[in-house]
């Protein structure tokens, strides 16, 4: 377990550095940041020596009540080291920077984590819906969303051209 | 037995040694297209998965006539719904079957395109495509296997086919 042991003190010393706080679950390790440093800190891990954090696996939103979270999923194809980023977005301003710049695929990832919970990446390059129509109201995973009642649900909406 | 019937019987007896059927135009019609439906694949989720194995050699759809399953909805005239119908489909759906030449017919294939199944209360659900389009014949299951398909397809053609007997089914009269 070279590796890990290696991936831990880059952690380690990261959290340092950005703030953070390391915690281990199930063999992963999970860094907590707040959400002006996720470019720091993301670029940092995608260069960490030995253990580079290079591709990004996955990126959701979440709601835990009083504040949201961004959650990068980080592996390589250099090395099976793991490593989860969480980042805590306010919930009364939900405002991170856009990872685009270092990852062109979060362009999607992020647009829906924008669609389901109206986190707005700043610096994205085309920030819209991409599941749901462009005139939907309200962000549907967020825990206090209330969704329609049926009969307003089932009155069908015109298509709009181009959507 | 009675005279008529039995003095009819027998002009049909003597015609069908002519090799002539007397019938109404409407009936010989509705028997072609309750034997030769084209459906149009609307497959939508997991039920089309089993509309696909209808279709293919071990339930054989074809026996029964049904086997051209048209992408293009202007050469269909059965259009089964398999799957969640969601609200930004819809309007999709409608004008798919607005495409559809007459005389045609829906099948809602699926808890889902019946009435909602476990998605009835989402968001995005279009609960039930009876909402934008007149549905003929409901599957219910989850997804339905393709013996079901197959019933309710019978059960079209049977509606297709004695459209005086489904009415007097429906509304008694």
């Amino acid at each position: 377990m070279e590796n890990k042991e290696l991936l831990k003190q880059r952690v380690e010393e990261l959290a340092a550095r950005v703030s953070g706080e390391v915690k281990e679950s199930f063999g992963v390790f999970i860094l907590k940041v707040k959400a002006p440093y996720i470019i720091e800190t993301l670029t940092a891990a995608k260069s960490f020596t030995d253990v580079p954090c290079d591709f990004l696996h996955d990126l959701g939103g979440l709601d835990l009540g009083d504040h949201f979270e961004v959650v990068y999923q980080l592996s390589s194809l250099r090395g099976p080291q793991l490593l989860r980023v969480k980042a805590i977005v306010d919930r009364e301003n939900p405002v991170i920077d856009s990872v685009t710049r270092i990852w062109q695929g979060a362009n999607f990832l992020e647009r829906e984590a924008y669609d389901m919970f109206g986190i707005i990446f700043k610096g994205h390059p085309n920030l819209k819906r991409i599941y749901l129509w462009d005139d939907f109201e309200g962000y549907p995973l967020r825990k206090d969303y209330v969704t329609e009642p049926i009969e307003v649900r089932n009155i069908v909406r015109t298509r709009i051209e181009g959507e | 037995m009675d005279v008529d019937l039995e003095k009819q019987l027998r002009e049909e007896e003597t015609l069908m040694e002519k090799n002539v059927v007397l019938t109404t135009i409407d009936k010989v019609l509705n028997w072609g297209r309750g034997y030769s439906f084209w459906p149009a694949t609307f497959g939508l989720a997991c039920c089309a998965i089993e509309m696909m194995a209808t279709s293919a050699g071990r339930y054989d759809i074809s026996r029964f006539g049904w086997e051209a399953f048209r992408a293009s909805p202007r050469q269909a005239d059965v259009m089964i719904v398999a799957g969640t119908c969601t609200r930004k489909m819809a309007p999709l759906l409608r004008r798919i079957y607005d495409q559809m030449p007459e005389p045609k017919w829906v099948v809602a294939m699926g808890s889902c395109a019946s009435a909602g199944g476990p998605f009835v209360d989402s968001y995005s659900m279009m609960a039930g495509v009876d909402k934008i389009v007149p549905v003929d014949v409901y599957v219910p299951g989850c997804p339905p296997r393709p013996e079901s398909l197959i019933f309710a397809m019978l059960r079209l053609q049977y509606k297709v086919s004695h459209p005086a007997k489904v009415r007097l089914m429906r509304h008694g009269k």
